[in-house]
């Protein structure tokens, strides 16, 4: 059992001290200073949180109908919001593709007719495919929160008055924020991440649309120093973002 | 625990099942280039690293030559030729690279992992694809200026190498936030056709195989760039007798007919 166990450990670990021990430390800031770099990294801080911001501007309604309004198809509902999760991000690209792509698509060519919005190869379509895989971690975390709080207090502050508004901003969401927080930061990592459907959907334009994970994919073919130095950018952040996660916000369900 | 240890067990047996699955071939690999030595007849396999504009034409031609000799198996890998470069460079198992561009191939030389010289074998023109009915008016490439959203390769994938190589030569610049980066032309060619892509830079023999899902723009022999395509075999081949055999039947007069008949160009005689 213990020798399986490190085996799994070793297949974790491996990948990481191989990326590790190729880091060019000697051209550390010219890498992450390369105009390609700068470019790459201010983008996706960009997108990655915008992605975030309209994750819960949305899902935090969407995760609060789920959690606590019965109708008629609502696990039906819940699968397709958790889909993305498990959908293979070029496919979320595609699909993405065919509902707001100008030419192809549902939508896209209304879109551009009556708003003069196009959606493809621009920031926008990286912020809306990155949306469309990080939002459902928010929503799967933050009705999660709602599911297991207890009600009672919410009770509590209508019976002394407080309108729904009031109760939702005054209680529920206290009460949630750990959830929140967490959902948020799932969803800002991955966002950060996220790849394949943006590079299907937005494109691949430097200082548009080229995000991290993007640049890095790119770069390893013509400056693999550059690229490992990026890969090490994005390796650290979620090691902070896991740290965050774990000592913050999931330390009381630790103890428990 | 009981469970536990019922569970290791056919653990233990899926992970035996897995190494023999995939020793076997290797083995079975290891015994035919034995055994060729002996006789002349063609068997085994290989894989062929081959550039993702050659996808169509070899994928034919590889058909073909393997109807003619039963018992041979290629396999093809096609992706951008600097990937393909990469990949040889970190062992990945290839037999054959056959690359878009001299610089590529030439990377795996300086390595060592190729010892024969390599042999132009085909070149390729670019063009310029635009969407069907061609709605932007793209005349020319100085237009590809003017419109939307290009779609080029990547920089050090061959089709970008040329592209870039091309447009600075004819005088016209691109901005770079109209760029969209393929990671090999087939991706490039995909930008343009079910993307929302303006126009794109690809070769001729992409355009071709494209169909009518794009439009075509030539550009004049005077202001395009000729792209030579070498070939060689890689050193660390296991099965060298089938690896020589593709190289030759590649270069051969019915080789060069099944590259033509996808568009590709016959090298210039120097």
């Amino acid at each position: 059992m213990v020798l399986l166990a490190v085996v799994a450990v070793a297949f974790f670990v491996l990948p990481l001290v191989g990326l590790v021990q190729r880091a060019p430390w000697s051209t550390l800031w010219d890498d992450l200073s390369a105009p390609e770099s700068r470019d790459a990294i201010r983008l996706s801080l960009e997108c990655s949180l915008w992605s975030t911001a309209l994750s819960i501007a949305f899902g935090v309604p969407l995760a609060f109908v789920l959690a606590r309004q019965p109708f008629l198809g609502r696990s039906l509902v819940r699968a397709l919001v958790v889909l993305p999760m498990v959908l293979p991000p070029v496919v979320g690209g595609v699909a993405l593709l065919y509902a707001f792509s100008v030419n192809h698509g549902l939508v896209g060519g209304w879109l551009l007719d009556t708003f003069g919005v196009q959606l493809t190869f621009s920031t926008a379509g990286a912020v809306l495919a990155e949306t469309f895989v990080a939002m459902p971690f928010l929503v799967i975390t933050v009705e999660a929160g709602l599911r297991s709080m207890d009600r009672r207090y919410e009770d509590a502050a209508a019976s002394l008055g407080a309108n729904r508004w009031t109760v939702f901003r005054r209680v529920t969401l206290p009460v949630i924020a750990p959830s929140l927080y967490a959902g948020a930061a799932l969803a800002w990592a991955r966002a950060l991440g996220e790849f394949g459907a943006t590079i299907t959907f937005a494109g691949n334009i430097r200082g548009r649309t080229q995000t991290l994970p993007l640049a890095v994919y790119l770069l390893l073919e013509s400056q693999q120093g550059t690229a490992i130095v990026l890969s090490h950018l994005l390796l650290t952040v979620s090691i902070v973002v896991l740290m965050l996660l774990r000592d913050r916000w999931f330390g009381a369900v630790r103890e428990s | 625990m009981r469970k536990h240890l019922r569970l290791i067990g056919a653990l233990t047996v899926v992970i035996a099942l897995f190494v023999t699955a995939t020793a076997e071939p290797a083995l079975a690999r290891a015994n035919t280039a034995a055994a060729k030595t002996k006789t002349a007849k063609l068997s085994g396999s290989i894989t062929v690293s081959a550039a993702a504009s050659l996808t169509e034409a070899f994928t034919q031609m590889g058909k073909d030559f393997q109807k003619k000799n039963k018992g041979a198996n290629i396999t093809f890998n096609f992706a951008a030729s600097s990937a393909l470069a990469a990949q040889i460079q970190g062992g990945a198992p290839a037999d054959v690279f056959a690359s878009a561009d001299g610089g590529n191939l030439q990377k795996v030389v300086t390595t060592g992992q190729v010892t024969a010289a390599p042999t132009d074998f085909t070149a390729n023109l670019l063009t310029i694809v635009v969407k069907p009915g061609n709605p932007k008016g793209v005349k020319s490439l100085a237009d590809l200026a003017k419109v939307g959203v290009v779609s080029l390769c990547a920089a050090a994938v061959p089709c970008g190498k040329y592209a870039t190589q091309m447009l600075t030569q004819d005088g016209v610049t691109i901005p770079t936030d109209k760029i969209t980066l393929g990671q090999d032309v087939k991706a490039t060619l995909t930008a343009v056709a079910t993307g929302d892509a303006d126009a794109g830079l690809v070769y001729a023999t992409d355009a071709k195989s494209a169909g009518k899902t794009v439009a075509q723009i030539k550009i004049p022999a005077s202001l395009n760039i000729l792209a030579i395509y070498p070939i060689a075999p890689i050193a660390a081949s296991q099965n060298t007798a089938l690896a020589k055999a593709w190289v030759d039947y590649v270069l051969s007069p019915v080789g060069q007919k099944g590259l033509a008949k996808f568009g590709f160009l016959p090298v210039p005689v120097t």
